[in-house]
């Protein structure tokens, strides 16, 4: 009994482990203490604002190692256990180091009927790489997202917790690819409704220059 | 006739067919937000219930709970104690896609219905909950949000009637169960999204303990429509005990999948041919008619059957949330469901432990039989397994996991067995 327990058979997360971020680097600069200070404010406990400056630190470090959830619960002076629960209990919150690019490809039951596993495994061979896994180069990541509500037009992707990429074919995905390793930003790509199709010939919206890169966005404006 | 009636010439509402509807100039120019101002200059905020409850309108974020009753729960004002409206764009039911359109093409119907629910219940903001997928779409509702507070059509004393009302964004992080109300509200106050048990409900006890409403995008954007044409125009469209106009989101093998709108009480058929048929003239298997986690109707079950509570309960199923999913004849209903499975199991929160363990256990049956290992005792067993989880956790999602296994087994119970190898000794059956 006690060897169990000395020795739990579940691998428990290390407790120490090394920083990834040394201590000049984990800060918030002065806009963005700012913006937090105003996202603290849309909610009645800073509690409230702990996805948001999430989101905003995985902007800024690119994943969330302990250290930076850490800083985080400095910065809203909340316990580093809520934080950590916070971060871990949600999929789009990168805990380790992701490639440039992080493709979510859809494989839940629209997308598995429409080609989504087709997808997933071309892009396995094409990226020489696993679901789940980083390719050497760290530019891509390759994982297997759950619905990511775009059942219309599936097969579907998500690149990076941003842009859609719709009705994927092979020659879609290698220029898609191509693009990426070009380093152009991705386009927001609007759908046209069936219904628009037969009525209006076709209905998009153009105005894609404000969501051209994934940004945090602005705070909402509130009344005091 | 159908219930939906003379649908051949229907004229949409919810998603009309206006260039650039979602710039405010537009939608103000077609008559944008005059639903606002009559009721702000002209209404009690119990008479815009009352018009609710009148249309019959049913929520349509899957559970199609009467949205003028929810309203009414809501209790009596205080004036110290500020109360609240979630917007739950958290729409991660696997087949459905239609929030995601209203908000992309419509969204000013969306902020405008928030304001009018916020009057009739006279609440302090309204927390607009996206889920992260959504980044892109939290950037364009953003920019629009940010020219209506410029227009003063929200925030502090909209329209100069001394009502105000904020609406603020929340950006979700990937989880299913968030689209829960209680878990949404968890999550809002952050924290693992872990649903509450109810009672106490969200109207006596929501966010922060504060009185609570939480509605879907697509009930709230009824509500200017509600305001404009009057309730009993509402009632009288579609079905009559589930009335209104719905987004229908379908996907699947069909030749042209999206979101369609039409009124409630349509015919499965009459949707199908919407759709352009099943893909390269085969013949339907199975429909799935409102997300995951509703049960399966075999192909032979859907003669004469509407899209509407009433209709589809008889027919053995639900209607969710209107995102239906056809699959032809050549599906393999064995590895459909390993999906659905493997869908709950990824997404259960962990809360309580017969959904944690049993989503896991039925993932793990189901992939048994797909790779060919399966007993026939194994169906029994998993059936089993349904009922050990149905109704004995905090939230539904037990239920939702439970329902399509035990139905898709039920009605396709020759694709299972052929998969399995005949148990040792005879079956309990």
């Amino acid at each position: 009994m006690a060897d169990f327990i000395r020795n739990p058979v579940v691998a428990l997360p290390d407790s120490n482990p090394e920083a990834h971020f040394s201590e000049e680097e984990l800060v918030f600069t002065p806009e963005e203490k700012a913006k937090i200070a105003e996202y603290v404010t849309q909610y009645p406990t800073p509690d409230g604002a702990v996805m948001w400056v999430l989101w905003l630190a995985q902007e800024k470090f690119g994943f969330l190692p302990p250290e930076v959830m850490r800083l985080v619960a400095t910065e809203l002076s909340l316990p580093y256990a809520q934080v950590y629960g916070v971060a871990t209990f949600y999929t789009q919150y990168y805990k380790e180091k992701k490639g440039t690019y992080v493709l979510d490809v859809c494989t839940c039951f629209s997308c598995q009927f429409c080609g989504g596993y087709d997808t997933l495994a071309y892009l396995e061979e094409k990226l020489g790489v696993m679901r789940g896994h980083t390719t050497p180069c760290g530019r891509f990541t390759l994982r297997e997202a759950e619905c990511l509500g775009a059942c219309g037009s599936a097969p579907m992707m998500q690149v990076s917790n941003g842009p859609y990429a719709y009705n994927l074919t092979p020659e879609k995905i290698d220029a898609l690819v191509d693009a990426m390793e070009a380093g152009q930003p991705l386009p927001f790509i609007s759908v046209t409704l069936p219904q628009d199709e037969d009525e209006m010939g076709g209905n998009r919206r153009t105005d894609a220059e404000a969501v051209e890169r994934y940004a945090v966005p602005p705070v909402a404006k509130r009344t005091q | 006739m159908t219930k939906a009636g003379d649908w051949q010439s229907y004229k949409r509402v919810l998603l009309p067919p206006v260039k650039d509807l979602h710039h405010l100039d537009v939608y103000r120019a077609g008559g944008g937000y005059e639903a606002l101002r009559a009721v702000l200059s002209d209404w009690k905020p119990d008479e815009v219930t009352e018009e609710v409850k009148r249309s019959g309108l049913r929520g349509r974020g899957g559970a199609g709970f009467p949205t003028g009753l929810k309203w009414s729960f809501m209790p009596p004002v205080k004036p110290d104690v500020p109360r609240y409206l979630c917007c739950n764009a958290d729409e991660s039911e696997p087949g459905t896609f239609k929030d995601r359109q209203l908000m992309e093409y419509n969204p000013h119907l969306m902020f405008e219905g928030i304001l009018i629910a916020g009057y009739a219940m006279s609440l302090k903001a309204c927390y607009l909950y996206v889920r992260g997928e959504f980044a892109n779409w939290i950037t364009l509702l953003q920019d629009e949000l940010s020219k209506l507070y410029d227009a003063k059509l929200a925030g502090s004393n909209i329209l100069g009637t001394g009502f105000s009302m904020d609406i603020i964004m929340h950006k979700g992080a990937g989880a299913y169960i968030c689209g829960e109300e209680t878990s949404l509200m968890e999550s809002l106050e952050g924290k693992r999204a872990y649903p509450r048990i109810k009672p106490p409900f969200p109207a006596q006890s929501g966010i922060w303990g504060y009185p609570t409403t939480i509605n879907n995008v697509e009930t709230l954007a009824c509500a200017p429509l509600i305001i404009n044409r009057g309730g009993d125009w509402f009632a009288g469209v579609g079905a009559k005990k589930h009335p209104g106009p719905v987004l229908y989101g379908i996907s699947g093998h069909v030749n042209r999948p999206g979101v369609y709108e039409y009124p409630t009480g349509m015919l499965i058929t009459d949707l199908l041919d919407i759709a352009g048929g099943i893909r390269g003239n085969k013949k339907l298997k199975a429909l799935v008619p409102g997300g995951a986690s509703v049960p399966v109707l075999r192909a032979d079950m859907i003669d004469g059957v509407t899209m509407d509570v009433e209709s589809l309960h008889e027919a053995g199923s639900m209607m969710g949330t209107a995102g239906m999913l056809f699959l032809d004849e050549d599906t393999d209903m064995v590895a459909f469901l390993r999906r659905v499975a493997r869908f709950y199991h990824h997404e259960s929160c962990g809360q309580c432990t017969p959904c944690r363990e049993g989503t896991g256990w039925m993932e793990n049956l189901i992939t048994r039989i797909d790779d060919g290992e399966g007993n026939l005792r194994d169906l029994d067993l998993l059936l089993d397994l349904c009922d050990q989880m149905e109704g004995r956790t905090v939230c539904a999602l037990a239920d939702a996991a439970a329902w399509p296994v035990r139905n898709t087994i039920k009605r396709f119970r020759g694709d299972f067995e052929r998969r399995c190898r005949p148990s040792a000794w005879a079956v309990n059956a």
